[in-house]
């Protein structure tokens, strides 16, 4: 993670604290963003979300007294946020998500790719497919089951390092990566699928 | 393994030839480009994600937020005194311990090599011994801050005094 964003969360933590005017308005400015998708990615439904994102800055808020400070302040507010996310998943029945299985890749007797494998990616480098990348990849990822999509959320989207993912989530590094490099094959693959109809069609 | 290629902690020699597999052989490298291409993407994502919270959520939120926050001083204020009874009684607990011989292996160990150290601790605790009884009220504050360090000392969850 970048110096400057230790210094702002530094300051912020700071102020916080104190309960200097102003640290809310910049609590907010930094992380509602983060935490509004955070919590849309694992909760999927926008209200939820919303609700979610509304106690996990209360919480933040109460506690910035007590934090610790032995972990990031960042990762402090994303455990925070997944925990919070979490506890309104559990009792609610689970959305049907796609089985992962079915988008890893498949080699042929001969080691060879099973399925065909184009070159998109220089493609991809044009702007308007750019932005309908974007918006795959968060249509493809939502699809995921909640295993995955924690990790490659927090690993990828939000770009924390696997240890920190790991710290949050309460697993293990070697867990984390294993998740997360699952999740890179299946998006590339269904990116595949997605361009590969899209020019048939 | 195809993890630590794309991350870099591979081993060299393996590197080295998966490289020069992926140089000749036309499907492996069409993966290896779309597989950075869909990570790229998502870099990218990043970039646009903080921006994409619908106005009327982020309106809503900070004003919820916000009206809390006010409310906020007053709690702090209830939290600390809260936190400062508990330390209070805590700090009672240990002294009336002390006093009564009763206190837990490690934590008799860390008041003996205390008090060899400290006179100020010293007389008081050995003053409590004798007349047997825990004085009324709480210990000056210099004694009173080395039983919290004293506390702060033991392993968390270690319980102080002998059950």
């Amino acid at each position: 993670m970048s110096t400057e964003r230790w210094k702002d969360d530094e300051a912020l933590l700071g102020s916080l604290r104190k309960g200097a005017p102003g640290a809310v308005d910049e609590l907010l400015r930094l992380y509602q963003g983060k935490i509004f998708n955070l919590a849309m990615s694992i909760l999927k439904n926008e209200s939820d979300a919303e609700e979610a994102a509304q106690d996990v800055f209360m919480t933040v808020i109460r506690k910035a007294d007590t934090f610790q400070g032995n972990s990031a302040f960042y990762s402090w507010i994303y455990r925070i946020c997944v925990n919070t996310c979490l506890m309104r998943l559990r009792g609610r029945r689970r959305k049907e998500t796609v089985s992962i299985e079915e988008f890893m890749p498949v080699f042929t007797d001969e080691g060879m790719h099973a399925s065909p494998m184009d070159d998109w990616s220089k493609e991809v480098e044009r702007d308007a497919l750019n932005e309908e990348l974007g918006k795959m990849i968060r249509k493809f990822t939502g699809e995921l089951s909640e295993k995955y999509r924690v990790v490659f959320v927090l690993s990828d989207v939000e770009g924390l390092s696997n240890e920190e993912t790991a710290k949050i989530l309460g697993l293990t590094v070697p867990a984390i990566k294993s998740r997360l490099h699952r999740a890179r094959l299946y998006l590339r693959e269904r990116l595949s699928r997605y361009l590969r109809e899209g020019k048939a069609g | 393994m195809l993890a630590d290629y794309f991350d870099g902690s591979m081993d060299p020699r393996l590197r080295e030839e998966l490289d020069d597999h992926l140089s000749r052989c036309e499907p492996c490298t069409a993966f290896t480009k779309t597989f950075r291409a869909t990570c790229e993407g998502t870099r990218k994502l990043r970039e646009v994600i903080e921006h994409a919270i619908p106005p009327d959520v982020r309106e809503r939120l900070e004003t919820f937020v916000r009206s809390a926050a006010l409310k906020y001083p007053e709690k702090v204020k209830e939290y600390r005194d809260q936190v400062e009874r508990d330390r209070r009684e805590k700090v009672a607990d240990l002294v009336r311990a002390a006093t009564a011989g009763k206190l837990s292996s490690a934590t008799a160990l860390l008041m003996e090599s205390h008090c060899a150290a400290c006179t100020e601790c010293r007389k008081y605790f050995d003053a409590l011994r004798n007349t047997g009884t825990p004085r009324a009220g709480d210990p000056p504050a210099g004694i009173r801050s080395h039983v919290i360090a004293l506390m702060q000392a033991l392993p968390p969850g270690e319980e102080f005094f002998l059950a």
